[in-house]
């Protein structure tokens, strides 16, 4: 479904992605765990095309899209949404109207119909009645909450999440890993999931990706993984199992 | 030196690209007057103050330098065509680099840096046609309005001070305005402050645009814009000084 060849990124003489080549499967959730500053959000930007590759390649659905324009770039972006790691809500509109945001330019929906869109997906984040609040007059677990639903009231075939439970309290972190694997079954959806949370991905995942310093040091299945000797993923391992055989 | 060259490169490619939306794509007129409403509102309160007290700085100065001729009678129209062809679109540019090009800025700083700019192209939308133009727009015209603005009350400035300082009766302040405040110098104003208003605006819009680096970042983009709005406005002057000239030299055939 999508696959990248290759693929190089630089900032000035800072190489963030070097040649990475990976593929996901469609309907899976694929989770990539790493170290910060590692390259996973500049990873999924450039899949959005909101950055643009050095060298290689970007297949989607059969398409190479690494060289498309802006324009070109839309139909893409309809088809994948992506969750920001922060919320990256519009301060100056409600909450209604960010959602409706993306509807009303991906699409040519009648006001009634977004109504729709926009109550049906802050009930699948679990909000209701904030539609006319703005973003500064709720919590920060609510931003991404809304964040969340702003993405999926398009209704994408790919969710890309970048740290969607990062600075969140346990509670709302555990319902919005319940919320992504709800998405991925009931909207049978592709997920690629960012995250420091070893824990729910082995719970949620399809397959994990390890990534060090701009390269895929580890791919598997959770109980692949959990035989894996590579150190980084050890560590990652052990400090999961540490925290419950404390509890 | 090559980085204020490849900076000034940078910024004259986004100026061409902000056009080329403009050309290309339509643009909301009710986002756009909100932001003339809000730039304008914004520095009204400042730009009148600073008008009416260059009025008066200038009238002072003009009443020091004439009254040993006794051509205080010249005073009023001096005082205003000085205001009018030089002192009022700097000071209006230098006013609104403070307030308005400071704001924007860390305005579309701030977006950056929370990736609403990258969520709004996620979400199917131009930045540039959605946030970039209808700023950049609003401050050039808006500017205009605080030049008239900032212009008429350096005249009261200028009447006010001529009463107090100077023993020039608001009569004859305004006597010769009409005759010493010529088309020529209007038009050089007029010229000057969109001049001045342009590079206001492209420069803060790129700055905030292309903002890296979270809040310090911002905090960066809002330096780079005041210091780079005030060095680049007054080479603007210089150089759009030069041109009227000659324009009108030629025009006018002087
Ligand atoms: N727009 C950018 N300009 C310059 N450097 C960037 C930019 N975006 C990311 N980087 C750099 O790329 C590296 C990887 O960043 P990122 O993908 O955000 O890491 P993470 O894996 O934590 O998501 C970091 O060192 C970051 O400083
Ligand atoms: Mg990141």
């Amino acid at each position: 479904m999508i696959q990248f060849k290759g693929l190089v990124k630089k900032f000035g003489d800072r190489i963030v992605l070097k040649g990475l080549n990976l593929s996901v499967q469609k309907g899976e959730i694929l989770f990539i765990l790493g170290t910060s500053g590692t390259g996973k959000s500049v990873l999924l930007k450039n899949l959005m095309g909101l950055m643009k590759p050095d060298a290689g390649q970007i297949w989607i659905e059969g398409e190479e899209v690494s060289s498309f324009s802006e324009e070109q770039y839309l139909p893409i972006r309809r088809k994948c949404g992506l969750v920001f790691q922060q919320p990256a809500l519009f301060d100056s509109l409600t909450v209604f109207e960010n959602i409706a945001f993306g509807i009303r330019r991906h699409t040519k929906d009648s006001e009634q119909e977004i109504q729709k869109k926009v109550t049906k997906a802050l009930g699948l984040v679990h909000l209701k009645n904030i539609e006319n609040k703005f973003p500064s007059q709720l919590s920060y677990g609510m931003q991404k909450r809304v964040s969340l639903a702003r993405t999926i009231a398009l209704e994408p075939k790919v969710l890309l999440f970048d740290e969607p439970t990062t600075g969140l309290d346990p509670v709302t972190t555990s319902a919005i890993n319940q919320l992504i694997l709800e998405l991925s079954r009931n909207l049978k959806t592709t997920s690629i999931v960012v995250s420091h949370d070893m824990r729910c991905a082995l719970d949620i995942a399809d397959r994990i990706i390890v990534m060090d310093q701009g390269s895929i040091i580890e791919i598997g299945t959770p109980e692949e993984l959990k035989k894996s000797q590579v150190s980084l993923v050890k560590d990652f391992l052990s400090e999961v199992l540490e925290k419950e055989a404390r509890q | 030196m090559m980085g204020v060259i490849s900076d000034a490169g940078k910024v004259v490619i986004f100026f061409f690209r902000i056009l080329g939306v403009w050309k290309r794509k339509s643009i909301s007129s009710q986002l756009m007057f909100e932001q003339i409403w809000k730039v304008t509102m914004q520095s009204a309160l400042t730009t009148g103050m600073a008008g009416f007290f260059v009025g008066a700085i200038m009238t002072i100065q003009f009443t020091m330098q004439m009254k040993d001729f006794g051509a205080l009678g010249y005073l009023g129209g001096l005082a205003t065509s000085t205001t009018i062809r030089e002192v009022g679109p700097l000071l209006i540019a230098f006013m609104l680099a403070g307030k308005v090009g400071a704001f924007t800025s860390a305005e579309l700083g701030t977006m950056r840096v929370t990736e609403q700019i990258d969520a709004i192209r996620c979400l199917g939308a131009d930045p540039i046609q959605e946030l970039v133009l209808p700023r950049f727009i609003a401050i050039v015209i808006s500017s205009f309005f605080l030049l008239g603005l900032g212009l008429l009350l350096s005249i009261f400035g200028g009447i006010l001070l001529g009463e107090v300082f100077s023993g020039v009766s608001f009569e004859e302040y305004l006597r010769h305005i009409p005759t010493i405040v010529s088309l020529p110098s209007i038009l050089t104003g007029l010229f000057k402050c969109f001049i001045f208003a342009v590079v206001l605006a492209v420069i803060c819009t790129y700055r905030g645009y292309t903002t890296t680096g979270g809040a310090k970042g911002v905090g960066l983009a809002v330096v780079k814009t005041a210091v780079g709005t005030m060095v680049t406005i007054v080479i603007a002057d210089w150089v759009t000084s030069l041109l009227a000239d000659i324009t009108l030299r030629a025009v006018l055939g002087t």
